[in-house]
């Protein structure tokens, strides 16, 4: 029996997702894929998931029905409300549920993103090798929109064996970067502040970029420089031509001619990711050597 | 002139571009011959490839190169570009793709004045060379495509429109893009193309890579 879903209720721009598609950056596409990986990740596991293949829930949250079951349902990343029902469920966690039942992710302390991930695959046709639903170039997941009330998810195949794993406690402290590609345009004083002065979190923010507030003006009165466009990678750090520093994230644009101070390392990704608009941000430069270590010594 | 860039050129720059990437810089503004190095570097880099690099992206004058920090060092991927900079200089032989466009722009006209041409003097002197694609990657299937000569060159519009549809042939900066698919810019509309450089359902999804050559025609 081939398991089904009804999304009865979607915030907005929950989006299908998977690993992402890779490679295609000539082609003018960027990767996509979760902006939490670690969460992503991890509600695999509690899933027990044959693939990579999610629902990427944003602040707002999400209600599903099970049309045809049993479905096994993991879920993680952020901090949500999780309810089955009405009784409600731990988060993240996971759960075996029946035609007729429902699960409802409502907003929870912190994070912008959770993953809901299934026991089996999602039966949608990949687009360049993937599922991925990539924002900018609307393509990919559900015909390369986000998901609306009423869709119907269908799945195919078996899942695997659910995997006990710990949670990890999400570090904290400054998000570390390595200098970037233009970090000589910049005074040595405004690299000074850019590394002891806070920024914020704003609205403006998607799966495409995050805009920061700069309230001590550490970028304000920079001079406009015109560079030559280069590719862009997640994770790069712009400053505009008005000064606002902007964090280029899973569907950024593949090339950019902004300036760029800095480039968050991939362990430290994930958790900007979840920080809420109004949340303070810092940044502390790292070595690239130092950076690898890190992935080396870290969570696989 | 021409020497300085050459002796530029010889110290292509390797820059970090976060911990999973860098970039090989062959110059901080456009050129024919910086962008020529990076094109022919991204296909020679094709030919020979290096393992536990993840992908290659040849841009206007630099080429980004994507590796997996499992499996290699900054340091280490440096040594190995450095080692394909230099020796065999040979590119590939350049693909020649041949573009019908129907010169019906809704900027045509005033492209043509502002260069002090008739209509039919400015598609002639466009279409007069083939022109390399400098660049892709903008947007999906999206061309960049020079240098013209320097009569040919006009600033951008100096507003943006939200949308040009799929096919538009683009005009600005000395260049001639090709909108794969429908986006907002800046640059001028000159013409329309059926040719789509961006196919999702087809492997590569695109046709047109950096170096090749293109020789647009005019469709009556």
């Amino acid at each position: 029996m081939t398991a089904e879903l009804r999304i009865v209720r979607a915030g907005p721009l929950c989006t299908i997702q998977d690993d992402g598609r890779e490679g295609l950056l000539a082609q003018g596409i960027s990767a996509s894929g979760p902006m939490d990986r670690a969460g992503h990740r991890l509600a695999g596991h509690l899933a027990g998931a044959p693939g990579s293949d999610c629902i990427e829930i944003t602040r707002a949250g999400l209600e599903i029905e099970i049309i045809a079951g049993p479905l096994t349902l993991g879920w993680a990343g952020g901090a949500f409300t999780v309810s089955i029902d009405g009784g409600s469920a731990v988060w993240p966690g996971c759960a075996v549920l029946k035609a007729g039942e429902r699960l409802s992710i409502t907003p929870g302390p912190s994070g912008n993103y959770g993953y809901l991930r299934f026991g089996a695959r999602l039966d949608l046709p990949p687009v360049m090798g993937s599922l991925a639903t990539n924002t900018r170039a609307q393509l990919g997941g559900l015909d390369g929109r986000p998901i609306r009330d009423g869709d119907i998810l269908r799945f195919k195949g078996h899942g695997v064996d659910p995997v006990q794993v710990q949670v990890p406690e999400t570090p904290s402290g400054p998000i570390r970067f390595v200098w970037g590609i233009h970090a000589q345009h910049f005074s040595s004083v405004v690299r000074e502040r850019f590394m002891s002065q806070n920024f914020r979190i704003t609205p403006m923010m998607d799966r495409m970029g995050v805009r920061l507030a700069d309230e001590a003006s550490v970028f304000s009165g920079m001079s406009n420089l015109s560079l030559v466009s280069d590719p862009i990678l997640a994770g790069d750090i712009q400053i505009l031509g008005d000064g606002t520093p902007i964090v280029l994230m899973r569907d950024h644009q593949p090339t950019g001619g902004y300036p760029r101070i800095g480039t968050v390392i991939a362990a430290d990704l994930d958790r900007f990711a979840q920080l809420r608009p109004g949340e303070a941000v810092a940044f502390t430069p790292v070595s690239v050597e130092h950076a690898h270590r890190m992935l080396r010594s870290g969570p696989a | 002139m021409i020497g300085m860039k050459r002796r530029r050129l010889r110290a292509a720059e390797i820059a970090p571009l976060g911990d999973a990437g860098l970039l090989v810089r062959f110059g901080t503004e456009l050129s024919d011959e910086a962008n020529q190095a990076a094109s022919n570097f991204a296909r020679r880099l094709g030919r020979d490839p290096i393992a536990g690099v993840l992908e290659v992206v040849p841009s206007l004058v630099s080429v980004l190169v994507r590796y997996d920090p499992a499996r290699l060092s900054f340091q280490g991927l440096a040594g190995e570009l450095s080692l394909r900079m230099r020796g065999d200089k040979a590119s590939d032989p350049s693909h020649m793709h041949a573009i019908p466009v129907r010169f019906d722009g809704e900027d045509l006209v005033e492209v043509a004045t502002a260069l002090k041409l008739s209509v039919g003097e400015f598609v002639a002197a466009h279409n007069e060379q083939p022109l390399r694609v400098l660049t892709t990657g903008f947007a999906p299937g999206f061309v960049y495509c020079g240098l013209h000569a320097d009569n040919l060159v006009l600033p951008r519009r100096s507003s943006v429109r939200q949308r040009v549809v799929a096919g538009s042939v683009l005009f600005a900066a000395g260049q001639t893009a090709i909108a794969a698919t429908d986006l907002p810019t800046g640059w001028h509309v000159i013409g329309h193309t059926e040719f789509r450089n961006f196919d999702p359902s087809a492997n590569p999804p695109t046709v047109l890579r950096a170096g090749d050559l293109v020789q647009f025609r005019a469709l009556a």
